[in-house]
């Protein structure tokens, strides 16, 4: 029976090792169809090695290409060509205008290219499932189906220099065709507002969130500032669930925003606009945290809310001033509430109101100086808030996010956000400096991470591993296209480019994540510099950890590894060689996540793993089963536990070992 | 005896599970829908809830408990849309109203919120009255605050559109309204705010105003908008006096100008068409089509000073197929695309271009690629084959024939087969000398005798419209003694004039199947021996509809051959033949069958009592495809009728059955 087992875990771990996850686009033009592959991380190969081919148009149809797709190949067919006559996509005599899609995947959401094209109208095989087709005129536009082992995938044209114009959901129908992207990663984090989960089953979440590489969930906090039964029960539960599934959860705060009960009790201490009116935009309602009882009254508010649950972390975000607009519309143009004008008169002999009554740069200028220094100041103090309470809570990892004022330089004058006076606040160790990509850049394509990150490393504030990226998955204001929100290949290679360019990557937020993009962006999320096989072992190189497709036991540098979770073997950072275990058991123990940076992971004997890690924050651990018990550093006790199975470690550099039966 | 009622009760029970399974179709699902809802297996129970749905899709409360399902795992639109049809079948539950309502404001439908708590709060319900309280105040409260900033004087995009949209949420259309038009002012290129005003004027009814923000919208906005547009406008297409309000609206449009010009030009308003193109080429000095278009306009009506300022510009423009275009019409030489040097198949992609433009019509762009992927590949005689193929549609057989015969000799016999036939079929059109034969015995058992007609002719084909050709034809019988019949004159009637005629003649090229001729020459009668001169000359029209005998398939067809010729020998007469047959052709394997009806018609000038009358009958005529091309059988059986009096020299009517068969060749 053991051999049986054993046999099961063997046969798809070899199945990996035969298909390489390589892509070859036959034409001197590859065109966007790099781009797409690359988001989840296939790499580009010369045809012989490649499973994956790309036949653009004219292709010829030898029928060599038949025996190869039923032996494994999967081939992609672009527009008209023999080769897609070959596999039965023939081109009408009609033709119709295409531009507004719907796709399986996402029924309902606007797919608009930026150019309808006129294309021939094509008639698709009958075993072919039609992925999507014009709204208007019905015309199939990306249909496919398998064939032997392997499959056929044709769209009716070029999907686009970027690679995600005209078909968000090509990964997926491809998915739907049996390949999956080679790599996954868990080092993605969220923001969560539960406005928006109310009435969800939070274990079920919090499953999904561990599958889409979700690490840790920075949780909209403001709800929960004020004590509720109802609500603080709800957030427990949200807190117990996700570490049991190994996820962590900082506090997200959004001041001068506190709280709505607290906007309706001090009415006097509210933010005022350039048109003196109460500073409530979009769905903020800001405090003048200026005034020292606000900010007395509201320091203390936030320290109970740290206090009152388990959180992992807390997270400062967008910690200056509205709005976007500047000095443009003094309708949502803040801070202009009486105790900065008169700070501002007393040092600067005006009152910063007139800026909006007589047009005068010099003084412009003088208060939008002023008014950057007031929001430095203001993160320095709120950053000191949390500190006093990480003298109690001593895991709390702290996390300042800050919108990019590097790429557009408007935001300074626009918010008052100067990236390099709130990195000089955060200091190189205190935390973790997330960059808000900001709303005016969202409409770039997603290279513009790589030279985000390497303006903000020239700087070195925080060292190489405390800076994040946030990206907003969120319905643009500009006009975009092919869909109003990221989506699909967008996403994935926005969440590709980031993972790339930086050690972590937010998203905002969990809830505007689209179902069909949940599954795939553990994999645009991990980041591999070299894979190749040599012999029976594959050779991965990642800069930050990756984890394979792998179902059974699986030999790491030769050593019987335990960090695999049955579809997976999370490898450390570096270059590791990874081969099919030759000894299995189904009932060896193993570590089935963990979320700090994996150093070194081993079994001690068949029922002891020891795992080296390094943590900014808490680490969480999920086992396959209860240990008997647990060390940290060769003690026990330093471990909390968060299930039956689920341990958070301690911050820092640690080994921990796990004993079992 | 105690177990008999426990007994019974079990049995009723299992009668009623049974009877429920046969009567409730949605049974089944719906028990394995709330199974895998205990067991949490929410994909599991949504699928089963559907099914159930469609097996009875009033079933309320499954609907309730799939939205519930939804909402466990977080798919808070489709749990709305659920909450949505419950409430639409049940109107009078307050408790699936007020769900439906709040997740319509969780999903930032918060008008439709609003209204539905607005109608439930008038109930007495204290949950609805604080739910609408909660979303009303904010919006009220926005509103005046948009409002006042307006007063203040943030005369900006931001202040209305704001305005706008929270005034549209409360259901204040008119504000609403206002607002996004003034917005719109303040940025007439972000035309989906046009699609917002057309939105609220639908809701106001004001179905005019709708159409006018929205047709601007659809046209010349961002796709997005224009997509969104589309769906609220009618499905029909607008009309002229929508253009022009929208335009009126939206005069800077001019995609939405040009569609008017188009559309008038449509409609032969030419002259309203060219002052629209002339606005669209003043606002929009880049638009080569509208340019084009009014070039084409002036050119049309002879204005050429003002036409090839316009056409010239297009002419220098980057739209080199639109340059094309107006050189074609200017008779100037087409300029191809100049080829990039690095563009390795040139050959594949020139013949899948030269394909592609075969097949939507466009034969001189096949031609111009089919040069290209010929440079590319000259041994390629698959191409060298459509090159022929591409001349003969263009009419220009003369540089058809040589492509065709290098095609001829390609080792592929698919491709050389059907090389042969076209170049043997246009060989003969384009040399300069064309000798014609053709032969057509035929017997009549009205005369009980088998005639023979043939011809020999060869033909000069100069490049001026007329045609000199020498001939020879034989037109005589085997009997050998119905020519002398009652005279020493051969009647024509009796179908045989006992003579070979030679002579010389002109025709003219035949168009639509017309042709015009004239003939001199000698008859000479092969059993009188007397050589009589003979000149005869006419028109002829030969046509033929649908599928005739040479057709790849099956259908119906009609032939006519008519002719009005002038012969001397026969008294100087002008007789005039109509020979008509429809009927319905069959392609069954090689055999090319035809079945039809003759109606045939004679007169002449003089009325003479043998030149009028009258025949129809069936006939049929076949031919198998292993036969040469132009060999047919022929068999017909006819009823005639002589239309003057025959003075008792024969009876005024006739039977007549006749078969034949014709041969043609040319070389």
């Amino acid at each position: 029976m053991r051999f049986l087992v054993s046999l099961l875990f063997l046969i798809p771990a070899g199945a990996w090792a035969a298909a390489l996850p390589y892509f070859s686009v036959l034409s001197d033009d590859a065109g966007g169809w790099p781009r797409i592959f690359s988001a989840v991380g296939f790499q580009p190969q010369a045809a012989g090695k490649a499973r994956i081919f790309v036949l653009r148009p004219g292709a010829l149809g030898s029928p060599d290409w038949t025996a190869r797709v039923e032996n494994g190949a999967v081939v992609i067919l672009e527009g008209e060509s023999p080769a897609a006559e070959l596999f039965g996509f023939r081109r009408e005599k009609e033709n119709a205008r295409v531009g507004s899609l719907e796709d399986v995947h996402r029924p309902g959401l606007a797919i608009i290219w930026e150019k309808a094209l006129e294309l021939p109208r094509y008639s698709v095989p009958k075993q072919a499932r039609v992925f999507a087709w014009d709204k208007w005129s019905k015309v199939p536009v990306m249909a496919g189906y398998r064939l032997g082992s392997g499959a056929v995938l044709w769209v009716i044209a070029s999907p686009g220099e970027r690679g995600y114009e005209r078909f968000p959901y090509l990964l997926h129908a491809l998915g739907d065709l049996g390949v999956e992207p080679p790599f996954r990663s868990d080092r993605l984090w969220a923001f969560f507002d539960h406005s928006y989960r109310l009435r969800v089953d939070l274990d079920y979440f919090a499953a999904r969130w561990r599958r889409a590489g979700i690490t840790a969930l920075h949780v909209a906090a403001w709800h929960f500032y004020d004590r509720d039964r109802e609500r603080d029960q709800y957030l427990e539960r949200l807190i117990a669930a996700c570490h049991r599934q190994g996820v962590l959860v900082y506090a997200w705060l959004e001041l001068p925003h506190v709280s709505e009960k607290f906007w309706n009790d001090h009415p006097e201490w509210r933010e005022k606009t350039g048109v003196l009116q109460d500073a409530h935009l979009d769905w903020r309602k800001l405090m003048n945290l200026t005034n020292r009882d606000c900010f007395r009254a509201a320091a203390a508010g936030i320290q109970d809310l740290m206090r009152r649950f388990d959180w992992d972390g807390a997270n400062v975000a967008e910690l200056y001033f509205e709005s976007l607009e500047g000095l443009a519309n003094p309708a949502r143009f803040t801070p202009m509430n009486d105790d900065v004008r008169a700070q501002f008169r007393r040092s600067n002999g005006f009152d910063p109101i007139e800026i909006f009554q007589k047009h005068d740069e010099a003084r412009q200028r003088q208060f939008l100086e002023f008014r950057a220094g007031l929001a430095r100041e203001m993160q320095r103090e709120w950053l000191g808030v949390l500190e006093d309470v990480r003298h109690e809570r001593r895991w709390l990892d702290l996390v300042l996010t800050h919108v990019d004022d590097r790429l557009d330089t408007g935001m300074r004058d626009a918010i008052g956000a100067d990236s390099e006076g709130a990195l000089k606040v955060l200091g190189p160790s205190r935390g973790t400096f997330l960059v808000e990509d900001p709303a005016t850049v969202w409409n770039q394509g997603p290279e513009r991470y790589t030279e985000l990150a390497r303006r903000y490393r020239e700087r070195g504030a925080t060292g190489n591993d405390g800076l994040a990226i946030d990206i907003n998955i969120v319905e643009r204001y500009q006009d975009v296209y092919p869909t109003k929100q990221q989506t699909g290949t967008e996403l994935f290679q926005l969440v590709h480019f980031a993972a790339k360019a930086f050690p972590r990557v937010a998203l905002y937020a969990e809830h505007s994540l689209l179902a069909p993009d949940v599954d795939l962006l553990s994999s645009a999320a991990a980041g591999v510099r070299r894979v190749e096989r040599m012999g029976p072992k594959l050779v991965i190189d990642s800069e930050h950890g990756v984890g394979v497709p792998w179902s059974g036991d699986a030999m790491v540098d030769g050593k019987l590894w335990p960090v695999v979770d049955g579809r997976t073997a999370w490898l450390p950072s570096g270059a590791h060689t990874v081969e099919a275990a030759t000894s299995v058991s189904a009932e060896r123990p193993r570590a089935l996540r963990f979320t700090g940076d994996l150093q070194t992971a081993e079994y001690l004997n068949n029922s002891t793993i020891e795992i080296a890690y390094s943590s900014k924050g808490r680490a969480a651990v999920v086992l396959s089963g209860r240990p008997l018990k647990f060390e940290v550093d060769g003690a026990p006790g330093s471990a909390v536990e968060a299930g039956e199975a689920s341990f958070l470690l301690p911050r820092g550099q640690h080994i921990v070992t796990f004993q079992f039966q | 005896m105690k177990r008999k009622p426990v007994r019974v009760i079990l049995l009723l029970a299992s009668c009623c599970v049974a009877l429920a399974q046969a009567v409730d179709p949605a049974y089944e699902p719906l028990t394995k829908a709330y199974e895998a809802l205990r067991a949490k297996r929410y994909d599991e129970a949504v699928g089963a809830f559907r099914r159930a749905i469609e097996l009875d899709p009033n079933r309320v409360a499954a609907r309730k408990d799939l939205a519930y399902t939804y909402l466990k795992i977080g798919e808070t639109e489709s749990a709305r849309d659920e909450f949505g049809e419950a409430m639409r079948l049940d109107p009078a539950d307050n408790h699936l109203a007020m769900e439906y309502a709040f997740l319509c404001y969780e999903t930032k439908e918060q008008a439709q919120a609003r209204r539905i708590f607005d109608r439930v709060r008038k109930t007495g319900d204290p949950v609805a009255q604080q739910a609408f309280e909660n979303i009303d105040r904010p919006l009220r409260e926005g509103i005046e605050r948009w409002k006042k900033a307006i007063e203040l004087g943030s005369d900006t995009f931001s202040a209305h559109y704001e305005l706008a949209t929270l005034a549209e949420q409360r259901d204040e259309l008119n504000l609403a309204a206002e607002h996004f038009l003034r917005a719109w002012r303040l940025i007439p290129d972000r035309r989906s705010v046009l699609v917002d005003l057309g939105r609220v004027s639908q809701r106001l009814k004001r179905d005019e105003e709708a159409v006018t923000a929205l047709l601007a919208a659809s046209r010349g906005g961002e796709p997005r908008a224009a997509d969104a547009a589309r769906k609220l406008l009618p499905a029909r297409y607008p009309y002229v006096y929508e253009f022009r309000r929208a335009l009126e609206l939206d005069p800077a449009n001019t995609e939405l100008r040009r569609e008017l010009a188009y559309l008038l030009l449509r409609m032969d308003r030419s002259a309203e068409a060219e002052r629209e193109f002339q606005i669209v080429c003043e606002k929009a000095p880049d638009d080569l089509l509208s340019a084009a278009q009014l070039g084409f306009l002036y050119l049309a009506r002879g204005d050429k000073e003002r036409a090839i300022p316009l056409l010239d510009r297009v002419m220098k423009g980057p739209d080199e197929d639109l340059a094309n275009r107006v050189r074609a019409v200017l008779r100037l030489p087409q300029k191809l695309k100049p080829r990039s040097d690095n563009a390795a198949p040139v050959s594949v992609d020139a013949k899948l271009m030269a394909e592609r433009s075969f097949k939507a019509g466009y034969i001189r762009d096949a031609l111009k690629y089919l040069q290209i992927a010929h440079e590319a590949d000259p041994i390629d005689f698959s191409v060298m084959l459509k090159m022929g193929w591409a001349y003969n549609l263009l009419h220009d057989d003369a540089h058809a024939v040589p492509w065709f015969d290098l095609a001829r000799r390609s080792p592929d016999p698919q491709i050389s087969g059907e090389a042969l036939r076209a170049y043997r079929n246009l060989r003969s059109a384009t040399q300069r000398f064309q000798t014609t034969i053709w032969v057509f015995p035929t017997y009549s058992s009205r005369w009980r005798d088998l005639f023979a007609y043939g011809q020999i002719k060869t033909e000069w084909k100069p490049k001026f419209p007329l045609r000199p050709y020498v001939s020879i034809r034989l037109i005589g019988d085997s009997r050998r003694e119905l020519g002398q019949a009652q005279g020493v004159q051969a009647p024509p009637q009796y179908l045989s004039e006992s003579a070979v005629i030679f002579g010389v003649g002109l025709r003219t090229p035949t168009w639509k199947g017309l042709m015009g001729w004239a003939e001199a020459g000698s008859a000479a009668g092969y059993l009188t021996h007397h050589v009589l001169p003979d000149y005869r000359g006419g028109i002829s029209f030969a046509r033929g509809w649908g599928r005739l005998l040479g057709a790849e398939d099956s259908g119906w067809f009609f032939e006519t051959n008519d002719d009005g010729v002038f012969i001397s020998r026969f008294d100087k007469d002008f007789l005039v033949y109509s020979q008509n047959r429809g009927g319905y052709t069959a392609v069954i394997g090689g055999l090319r069958f035809q079945l039809y009806w003759n109606a045939n018609v004679t007169f002449d000038q003089k009325r003479q009592a043998w030149a009028n009358y009258t025949e129809s009958g069936p006939g049929s005529r076949f031919r198998w495809s292993w036969l040469p091309e132009s060999m047919s059988f022929t068999v017909n059986y006819l009823r005639g009728s002589y239309s003057v009096p025959q003075d008792g020299s024969r009876p005024s009517t006739y039977t007549d059955f006749r078969s034949g068969v014709w041969y043609a060749f040319s070389r």
